[in-house]
């Protein structure tokens, strides 16, 4: 197993390590690379205007770092398909990439057609509902993969480290991760726990990678992701980025539900592809959940011990005391 | 580019190039007012203008002791040093959500146009002359005013044209809305607050809220409703509770220095005769403060901004009055507030502008430049 905390000090980085984005430009087009950003959308028309032009005007314009902008969408009924081509994004319809290929509704089909109809050698995904969007959102995930070749994919999480120089805070993700996804993890792929937030939606993949990648269409596609990319080329093919603050809509109670149900069915299908199911490993006590420290990210254990008893029926004491007998 | 017809001429065709950069302009716009700054507070949207500055490879960039950020763009003879300023706070506090949305008509959000598109200007304005390949000849000072709006009184714009160490030909303001206004005057004001403490219905006292009630029909007796503005008025905490303390917050314009200072002495009186009757607390406090005064209406600034205007097919709004023109007025320098856009529900959380007029705006601002670089205010 990697050592985690090495992990954590080598492949988490800040994107604020990124200011530079004349040298990354630079160093893009010295490697002779094109990139593409995805944005998926379904009915976005109040975000996705910003996020165009601040990616345009910012990874375009004044840096040209970004070779292509495309919104591929999965059906919107508002003004989303109009406002993303008023601001200059190549526009698509999930329905007709690869129609042949049938259509799916959900994100990751969107994601999986993008590897189709997009040029680049690095996708990078960003979802289209954040409300303070930032190039920082795009160029904080692509300059890893830049800078160090052997990382092929590298996904976002949000906090704010440079805000406190002292002290310890918990890290985490939401809820599906913190009561869904980090104890999977934990129980089946303790290295992956090392992911702060591993839901998140912005990610940037190289497609050498993504092209080998099955895609779940719907809420498992993140979670299958992490899996595929760790179990195929492990922790070391991963890295990640703090993004500082994502505000975004939230989602009820129910939605969550359904996120739940989504990522469960990848992560089932994930563990009887590898026969893990059949022959199920004796289950870790330790949980992992992740803390910063002055500015550097840790892991931190739980030993969370779930003995079980038997049924008290079973319980010798128990059947002299009620004179049960065989 | 000095005769007005070249002048008129070029400055009419700017707004279509200028629309081939409206992504460089909108992200600019939507960085700055994605950042809360209210007066006293402006410091992230400074250091945010000073990086531009400095990407765009300005000189002297810097912040003064008051928080303003300003930059040099050196002109090819630098004769003369033009100033073009618009203050980086709003009226709303940080707490309030900033985020913006942006469609193709129109951008919506707290302070977009009071003055995250004023603001925005400054930030833009030298890579746009660098697009359009316009090279002044004067200096361009460009800066951020910081502490405008209520208590910041003009601090920002203030102390920097006391304190420049280069003596200004002519200073422009910019202000987000609205686009057609040609403000070269300022009329003498005040804003002052007026607040009440009672004992909130013990011991006989009435409500705070009900002694305001009696300033304000005293100041409506003595004011004239053009010279006065009820601007907003809060107190007290429940329904069944007697106020304990009110506050008013009012705007009072006057023609000249005297009659303010004359008007603000009788309000002292109405506001000591209140509190002796009802026996409460009543203060007046004067909160900002601006002088009469400002150009003739004939100045070749006006009359070329005017001009410039119409060559763009806006039609100059009728009043002429800006406190901040004041400020340029009490250094003896030649100076206007302009606008860039149409906008609607000011000061309001859906605050609004319309993206098409930017371009006019944008227009009518490199245009008055040209035409203070020609020689107009000299």
């Amino acid at each position: 197993m990697t050592d985690i905390d090495s992990w954590l000090r080598s492949n988490t980085f800040h994107h604020s390590q990124f200011w530079d984005l004349k040298r990354l430009v630079e160093e893009k087009e010295k490697q002779g690379l094109i990139l593409s950003l995805c944005i998926p959308t379904l009915n976005e028309e109040k975000t996705i205007g910003k996020e165009l032009v601040l990616f345009k005007s910012e990874l375009v314009d004044r840096y040209p770092l970004l070779d292509e902008i495309a919104v591929i969408d999965s059906g919107s009924t508002d003004r989303t398909l109009e406002v993303a081509a008023a601001f200059g994004a190549d526009v698509y319809r999930s329905t007709d990439i690869l129609p042949d290929m049938g259509s799916r509704r959900g994100k990751g089909e969107n994601l999986w057609k993008a590897i189709y109809q997009l040029r680049g050698d690095i996708i990078v995904y960003v979802d289209a509902d954040i409300k303070n969007i930032h190039p920082r959102f795009a160029y904080g995930l692509i300059a890893p993969l830049i800078y160090r070749p052997e990382i092929k994919y590298v996904k976002a999480f949000y906090d704010r480290p440079l805000a406190t120089s002292k002290g310890t805070r918990p890290l985490g993700g939401g809820r599906v991760t913190e009561i869904l996804v980090r104890p999977l993890f934990s129980l089946f792929f303790p290295e992956l726990t090392a992911l702060v937030q591993p839901l998140s939606g912005e990610y940037a993949v190289r497609r050498e990678l993504l092209e080998r990648l099955p895609f779940p269409i719907g809420y498992g596609v993140e979670t299958s992701h992490l899996i595929d990319t760790y179990s195929e080329w492990g922790l070391e093919a991963i890295a990640q980025t703090d993004l500082d603050s994502r505000v975004h809509r939230n989602q009820p109670t129910r939605d969550l539900g359904k996120m739940a149900f989504g990522i469960l069915h990848a992560f089932f299908t994930r563990l009887h592809k590898h026969d893990i199911l059949s022959s199920l490993p004796e289950l870790t006590s330790m949980l992992r959940q992740f803390q910063t420290r002055d500015n550097e990210y840790q892991q931190v254990l739980f030993e969370i011990r779930e003995e079980e008893r038997r049924p008290m029926i079973e319980v010798p004491a128990y059947r002299e005391k009620r004179g049960i007998v065989d | 580019m000095q005769s007005n017809p070249g002048l008129h001429k070029f400055v009419s065709r700017l707004p279509s190039a200028l629309e081939g950069h409206r992504e460089i302009i909108l992200a600019n716009l939507v960085m700055i007012g994605e950042i809360p700054a209210p007066t006293f507070h402006e410091q992230a949207r400074i250091d945010f203008l000073q990086q531009r500055f400095t990407e765009s490879g300005l000189h002297n960039v810097g912040s003064d002791e008051v928080g303003n950020a300003a930059a040099v763009l050196p002109g090819t003879e630098g004769h003369r040093n033009i100033l073009v300023s618009a203050h980086a706070d709003t009226p709303f506090s940080a707490a309030t959500e900033h985020t913006l949305s942006l469609y193709p008509e129109r951008v919506i959000g707290p302070g977009i146009a009071d003055n995250s598109l004023g603001l925005s200007m400054i930030a833009t304005l030298p890579m746009l002359l660098e697009f359009l390949d316009i090279r002044l000849r004067s200096n361009l000072i460009l800066m951020g005013a910081s502490r405008s709006l209520g208590r910041g009184d003009l601090a920002g714009l203030r102390f920097f044209l006391a304190n420049s160490s280069v003596p200004i030909t002519a200073g422009l303001s910019i202000e987000g809305v609205q686009l057609g206004r040609l403000d070269y005057a300022s009329q003498a004001s005040v804003d002052a607050e007026i607040t009440c403490r009672t004992g909130g219905g013990e011991g006989g006292q009435s409500s705070a809220v009900l002694v305001l009630n009696h300033v304000i029909q005293r100041l409506c007796e003595l004011v004239r409703t053009q010279d006065l503005v009820l601007g907003s008025i809060e107190g007290g905490t429940a329904f069944k509770t007697p106020a304990r303390s009110a506050a008013l917050r009012i705007e009072l314009q006057q023609d000249s220095n005297e009659k303010l200072s004359a008007l603000i002495t009788d309000i002292d009186a109405i506001v000591e005769d209140v509190a002796a009757h009802s026996g409460a607390q009543v203060r007046f406090e004067v909160i900002a403060r601006s002088n009469a005064g400002g150009l003739d209406p004939q100045h070749p600034l006006v009359e070329q901004a005017r001009s410039i205007l119409t060559s763009l097919g806006v039609e100059p709004i009728q009043g002429c009055y800006s406190t901040a023109a004041s400020c340029f007025n009490d250094q003896g320098i030649p100076g206007l507030v302009i606008g860039v856009t149409k906008g609607h529900h000011l000061n309001q959380p859906d605050e609004e502008i319309e993206i098409e007029p930017v371009f006019r705006g944008i227009a009518q601002l490199i245009g008055v430049l040209m035409a203070i670089d020609g020689g107009c205010c000299d």
